[in-house]
């Protein structure tokens, strides 16, 4: 898979990200550290422990993350979460707002694999 | 050449390496995870800092509370900061930018964006700060200037009455005692530092308007007659036509507040006082507080119509209303001060002296007046002749001050140098550190910062780069300990005295001690340590060539000493062009020379060069040696086997027939020794 297949795989534009970051070498070494990047799984661990200020941070976090890279689909899904999250209560839909993030992560990260792998 | 550093304070880490990545070709890059580990870099590095990107969510100590921080410790002042966000709420970017954040970059952010900001405000902060640098720099001239002229005017007018040097020192002086204390009782009289700066220095000036009163009346011993008082009243109308005059020229403040003084300072409160009979509060403030510490000087000095009066009695006379009425407020000042009001004029007055080097100028005058101050003269003596031994010894003299960390060198020494006598933050100060390396710099300082009030002195020896040329320098510094608190030092002084001929004259002894005289090649004693330690180094191979003249007592006997000696001199010269710069020649007995060679290759053809280089005539006296070879390692690593072996080859090429080389081999080993009696 090409990154630019990759990109139109998540739904995403990878000519505004190229633009913004300036080198496809750039863009390629971001993207492949993704799936390692911590934000997600802390986003989780907090939400499971009822934290509700650390998970605010880790979907801002995952948010600007995802703003950079361009990956607009999981974007969308942590802006909400990260707006649900604002007022430091973990508000009555978060399972359903956690659900979304979930399927979006994973749709994310299986195109970026499949990226890596060639 | 990187253009600066940047540090990036952001607790996502591919947030952080994004940022690195667009910025590491032009800046050197710093990282922080936390405003915490943000504070601890800035700590250490907020000198070389050029810029921060911020992020503002962040847990523990965010982003504002990093501002905060930063503007508490002073560095807002010079680092500028971007703040990062993908907070988009208006509230949000106001914030930061009323901490003093200079620009917001929004996520997603852009590769150029990025780039082109941050050069930007780099750039901007850069400029500003240097042009801040100029200004602050034309107002401390101009200052320097305005101080300088009030002096010499004040002292030319004290001069002319025959008053002591004290008294310009001592109106100035109770001038900044009354005028804090005014602002401590009361806020009827709000006045900012730069305008009580001026007050306090326009107070020199008050009787300016002396200067046109005629010598007799001025200085009459006894009572004015009506007439005289009257001629001696129109002083202060005169010193305002002065400043009139000078306002004309040039719209200062300070002037205008000179005139407010010449003109009123001898106003009084109930209106009684001239040349207007102005009344309360018509009397501007500044002349109400000089006219006060006129009085209270003119009663506690000498005159010559007069005896100095005791402070307490003086202060009687004045709360009494004997000389006139004042504002209640500044009486109460005067009764609050009062029990400080001695020791302080005479502590600041001794300070100021010793302080300004303006008195330099007007010490002719001090001179020529009546001096009533014996401590005074001394004083002024005793910095004369400091200034005096100071520019004869080529003293480059300094003072730090830590609280506004600011260098000042004298300015002798600043001309030395090269250097502004002024130097703001002189660890991060390039200039400084052209001269004065940043090494030796942070050496001086560690020094200064482990001396002790029981061990004060602290110093080094130092070289500078004085414009463009490498001096040593001798560098005596103390620090100065706050009298009530020994643990908080204050400031440094010291000096800088030009050591570099005595350097190079110690630096040539040197030389000479491991000289021969004779021949100017190395002695034996230092030949042999360099030996030891050329030995010291692995995978390398040496040899090691004693040789002595064959023939050189037959040279002495014939032709005498000193063709002896030309003969030696010749073959030291030999000696040396045989061998490379970094090989060793010594001449190590009477006709004995050593060589130590590093080589690499056929050893044989080496040796078969120099035993023929040096085989020839001198005029017309042919020259002969023998010559023995030892080899490092195969026949020693140690210095004195090498130096045996050596010796007992040389033996061998004496005893079969001179005039010849050997290496050593272990055949020889038993021989006897030509050398050894001298290598001891």
């Amino acid at each position: 898979m090409t990154i630019n297949e990759c990109y139109a795989c998540m739904g995403a534009d990878y000519g505004d990200v190229l633009r913004r970051m300036g080198k496809a070498e750039r863009v390629a070494k971001f993207l492949a550290m993704f799936p390692d990047e911590p934000s997600y799984g802390l986003l989780c661990s907090a939400l499971a422990q009822g934290n509700a200020q650390e998970a605010f941070r880790a979907a801002h976090s995952l948010k600007g993350v995802c703003m950079n890279l361009g990956l607009s689909s999981l974007g969308d899904a942590a802006s909400k979460m990260t707006e649900a999250l604002r007022g430091g209560l973990l508000p009555a839909d978060v399972g359903a707002l956690l659900d979304e993030v979930d399927g979006r992560y994973r749709e994310t990260v299986s195109c970026i694999r499949a990226f890596m792998q060639g | 050449m990187k253009k600066g550093t940047v540090l990036i304070v952001d607790d996502t880490e591919m947030n952080r390496s994004m940022l690195a990545d667009m910025l590491s070709e032009e800046y050197d890059i710093l990282e922080a995870s936390t405003g915490a580990e943000a504070a601890k870099v800035l700590q250490k590095r907020n000198d070389d800092i050029s810029l921060v990107l911020l992020d503002i969510v962040m847990p523990e100590m965010d982003g504002f509370e990093v501002l905060e921080l930063m503007e508490r410790n002073g560095w807002l002042n010079r680092i500028p900061v971007i703040t990062i966000s993908s907070e988009t709420a208006s509230a949000y970017i106001d914030h930061a930018y009323d901490l003093g954040a200079s620009d917001y970059i929004n996520r997603p952010f852009d590769e150029k964006t990025v780039q082109r900001r941050v050069r930007n405000t780099i750039m901007l902060y850069s400029k500003q700060k240097a042009l801040e640098g100029m200004v602050a720099e034309q107002m401390v001239e101009k200052e320097r200037n305005n101080f300088l002229m009030v002096e010499i005017l004040s002292n030319i007018v004290e001069f002319r009455n025959g008053e002591s040097g004290l008294h310009v020192l001592h109106i100035r002086t109770l001038t900044e005692i009354f005028l804090r204390k005014l602002q401590e009782i009361t806020d009827k009289y709000p006045l900012p530092a730069a305008r009580m700066a001026l007050i306090i220095n326009a107070s020199a000036l008050h009787d300016v308007g002396k200067i046109s009163i005629p010598e007799e009346i001025l200085n009459k011993p006894g009572r004015l007659t009506d007439e005289e008082f009257a001629v001696m009243k129109t002083h202060s109308m005169q010193g305002a036509s002065i400043m009139q005059d000078a306002l004309q020229r040039h719209e200062e403040e300070l002037i205008q507040i000179a005139y407010n003084i010449c003109r009123w300072h001898h106003e009084r409160w109930d209106g009684r006082g001239y040349p207007d009979g102005l009344r309360g509060d018509d009397i501007p403030i500044e002349a109400q507080v000089v006219a006060l510490a006129d009085v209270y000087d003119a009663l506690t000095s000498e005159r010559v119509y007069k005896p100095a009066y005791p402070h307490e009695e003086a202060l009687r006379m004045i709360l009494r209303g004997e000389c006139g009425a004042f504002n209640p407020l500044l009486m109460q000042c005067l009764q609050e001060a009062g029990p400080h009001l001695e020791e302080e004029l005479r502590l600041r007055s001794l300070s100021d002296v010793s302080e300004a080097n303006i008195r330099a100028l007007s010490s002719q005058v001090i001179a020529g007046g009546k001096v009533s101050s014996r401590t005074l003269t001394l004083l002024e003596q005793e910095r004369i002749k400091y200034q005096f031994f100071a520019s004869m010894s080529n003293e480059i003299q300094f003072e730090y001050n830590y609280q506004s960390d600011m260098l000042t060198i004298s300015e002798w020494g600043g001309v030395r140098l090269g250097l502004s006598t002024l130097i703001e933050h002189p660890e991060g100060n390039g200039e400084l550190h052209r001269v004065f390396s940043l090494e030796d710099f942070l050496d001086l300082k560690h020094r200064l910062n482990c001396a002790t009030p029981e061990k004060p002195i602290a110093g080094g020896m130092y070289c500078l780069n004085v414009k463009g040329e490498k001096r040593w320098y001798k560098a005596v510094a103390r620090p100065i300990w706050q009298a009530d608190a020994p643990d908080e030092v204050t400031g440094i002084i010291g000096k800088f005295v030009d050591d570099h001929e005595e350097q190079l004259r110690l630096e040539q002894l040197r030389r000479m001690a491991e000289q021969d005289s004779l021949t100017g090649l190395s002695n034996h004693a230092s030949a042999r340590s360099w030996i030891r330690r050329a030995l010291t180094a692995e995978g390398k191979q040496y040899a090691m060539l004693l040789l002595d003249l064959d023939n050189f007592k037959a040279a002495n006997d014939a032709y005498g000493h000193m063709f002896g000696d030309q003969v030696l001199q010749h073959v030291a010269h030999m000696v040396k062009n045989s061998v490379r710069g970094g090989d060793i020649a010594a001449r190590i007995g009477g006709d004995e020379f050593l060589l130590f060679i590093e080589y690499k290759g056929d050893i044989k053809a080496l040796a078969r060069r120099i035993f023929d280089a040096l085989h020839g005539n001198y005029k017309s006296f042919p020259i002969r040696v023998s010559m023995g070879i030892a080899l490092a390692p195969q026949d020693g690593n140690a210095y004195e086997t090498l130096f045996h072996a050596a010796d007992r080859a040389l033996y061998a090429a004496k005893k079969r027939g001179r005039d010849r080389y050997c290496f050593y081999d272990s055949s020889m080993q038993d021989l006897l020794s030509v050398l050894s009696s001298m290598d001891n």
